[in-house]
């Protein structure tokens, strides 16, 4: 049957969509948008994903961790029953150096890869979404239980801090680093994840990452420097390329004495606030600018 | 009046051509059947039919719009069940329902009433606050053609619906299928490798086969080309044909 021949049980109804012939069968694609604003697309792809990391205890997992991590470094920083936080912070800030970088990479590398392997995403492409917003909920989802993890985590050792009269704007200031370093650092996972073909790819590729930024990159620079390779002036350009040495280096800014070490080197960087607060949003909107544009090649 | 037209549509992955110049018509409020081996090109057209894939070259309307300049509005109207759909499992077979209703701005009035709906209709309406982790395949399936009833859509894609279901979940799927059909006035389209369920639920079907088109009509018309009691015959004949034997019928034929 062909386009102008209409079955014989229909009930015509001109429309401006279907050529001029209409029936009770016919197939309409809307001429507008529906109600599904991109807010409001966004807003629920992040409510999911944060439902189910709570419901897969992620959330719970994660605050434990920063939480017996702040409590452990609080409780060994006290020296005769006075908690030295200046320390505390310099200890803090350098196991989380290498620990938040992993915990981030691992929670967000099947974010995309995963859900594509379960069906999942197949199904939430097949709804009248744009793909990007699927990224950016899925990632603001994550984004908020990292950051709520972190905070409260880190929150009780501040609070045992605070306990002595002893709480610091350093701090709070390691805990302010931590969150916008962790927002890199998913945000870095979730690149991974989006290009990756099958999980462990993304779970491979998210270890060398790890290895890169939180143990190698910084060797190498300072190496670099130290063997007259490159002037020291370079030490800023290795420091803005690596989210990691950014994160430390910002969480040591509001410490007074950093004692020594390649803390202090990195901190002699001469880089301000701004700049590295910068430098983080940049490592942020970065990733996830690719990952919602690379999305779209993906196939599912 | 036509759901989907294709016109001479071509794709390619690389050197393998997955669709090679496929002109093919489906007329709105019948089910039909795509038909083919595995790598025939259906999952292929399939997705360049909810605009996942952009084609080589030719056209394809779904509702008499280019799918290519639709964009994801396509899918506001259209029902698309990927063959291997899955869910979160720790969430309930209502709430994921609820958030794709969100997600595709059912306003939140009707909300609850859709998703009812959807649940009853695929018979889930008594396993819809148990979480999806523990359904069955065949609720999984029924599952997923219920997310693409929250669209009210006119036309519903459904790719493999039953691979992998027992004949029991095979059968339950068909007579869901033949109510909404006849309830709903739907316009079908399902890929299928499994004769059997285009006799049952096709009322045309086209073969394809390594990205050709060897049959284009009603099922009752392919059934004559074999040897008039099933499909069987028939299809070994189209892809005995393509597989070197000039074919017995023209690539796709008028109706």
């Amino acid at each position: 049957m062909t386009d102008t021949e209409p079955r014989p049980d229909s009930r015509s109804e001109p429309t401006e969509t279907d050529g001029g012939v209409a029936d009770e069968t016919s197939v309409r694609l809307p001429t507008r948008r529906g109600d599904g604003s991109a807010l409001q697309q966004i807003a629920t792809v992040t409510r999911l994903e944060y439902a189910l990391s709570i419901r897969n205890r992620w959330a719970f997992a994660l605050t434990g961790l920063f939480a017996s991590l702040a409590v452990l470094v609080v409780a060994l920083g006290g020296q005769g029953g006075v908690v030295r936080t200046d320390a505390v912070v310099v200890s803090l800030v350098e196991l989380s150096a290498l620990l938040l970088p992993l915990v981030a990479l691992v929670y967000g590398y099947d974010a995309i890869v995963g859900n594509d392997e379960s069906g999942w995403l197949g199904m939430l492409f097949a709804l009248p979404v744009p793909r990007s917003r699927v990224v950016v909920g899925t990632y603001v989802g994550r984004l908020a239980v990292f950051s709520g993890a972190v905070v409260a985590g880190f929150g009780v050792g501040g609070l045992l801090l605070a306990s002595g009269g002893r709480l610091t704007p350093a701090y709070l200031g390691l805990v302010g680093a931590a969150v916008l370093g962790g927002a890199a650092f998913l945000a870095l996972s979730l690149l991974i994840s989006t290009v990756a073909a099958e999980k462990t790819h993304a779970l491979g590729g998210t270890l060398l990452v790890w290895v890169w930024l939180a143990l190698v990159h910084d060797l190498v620079s300072v190496g670099l420097i130290a063997a007259d390779v490159v002037d020291s002036d370079w030490l800023a350009v290795f420091v803005l390329a690596n989210p990691v040495t950014v994160f430390r280096v910002l969480a040591l800014q509001s410490v007074p004495t950093v004692t020594g070490g390649m803390a202090d080197v990195l901190v002699g960087s001469g880089l301000t606030t701004p700049v590295l607060v910068g430098a983080l949003v940049a490592w942020t909107v970065g990733p996830m600018w690719l990952s919602s544009r690379l999305v779209a090649r993906r196939s599912v | 009046m036509n759901a989907i037209q294709t016109t001479d549509l071509t794709k390619r992955y690389g050197d393998v051509v997955a669709l090679d110049g496929v002109s093919l018509s489906v007329e709105a409020g019948t089910t039909f059947g795509l038909l083919g081996t595995n790598g025939a090109g259906k999952s292929t057209l399939f997705r360049i039919l909810v605009g996942h894939l952009a084609p080589d070259s030719g056209t394809v309307t779904v509702g008499g719009r280019d799918v290519t300049e639709a964009g994801h509005e396509l899918r506001e109207a259209v029902g698309y069940v990927p063959e291997d759909a899955g869910f979160p499992p720790s969430l309930t077979g209502r709430e994921v329902l609820t958030y794709q209703a969100r997600i595709r701005g059912v306003p939140k009035a009707e909300r609850a009433e859709r998703v009812a709906a959807a649940l009853g209709t695929v018979g889930l309406d008594e396993a819809a606050e148990r979480r999806v982790g523990g359904y069955s395949n065949g609720m999984n399936r029924r599952l997923a053609l219920a997310s693409a009833l929250l669209a009210r859509p006119k036309l519903l894609l459904l790719d493999e619906p039953t691979a992998g279901l027992d004949p029991l979940g095979v059968a339950e799927f068909h007579r869901i299928l033949e109510r909404l059909r006849e309830e709903a006035n739907l316009t079908v389209v399902v890929t299928t490798h499994v004769l059997a369920e285009v006799e049952a639920l096709c009322d045309d079907v086209a073969v394809l086969h390594q990205g050709n088109l060897r049959f284009d009509g009603a099922v009752d018309d392919l059934r004559e080309m074999g040897d008039g009691e099933n499909l069987e015959a028939a299809f070994r004949s189209l892809i005995a044909d393509a597989e070197g034997r000039e074919p017995r019928v023209a690539p796709a034929v008028e109706r």
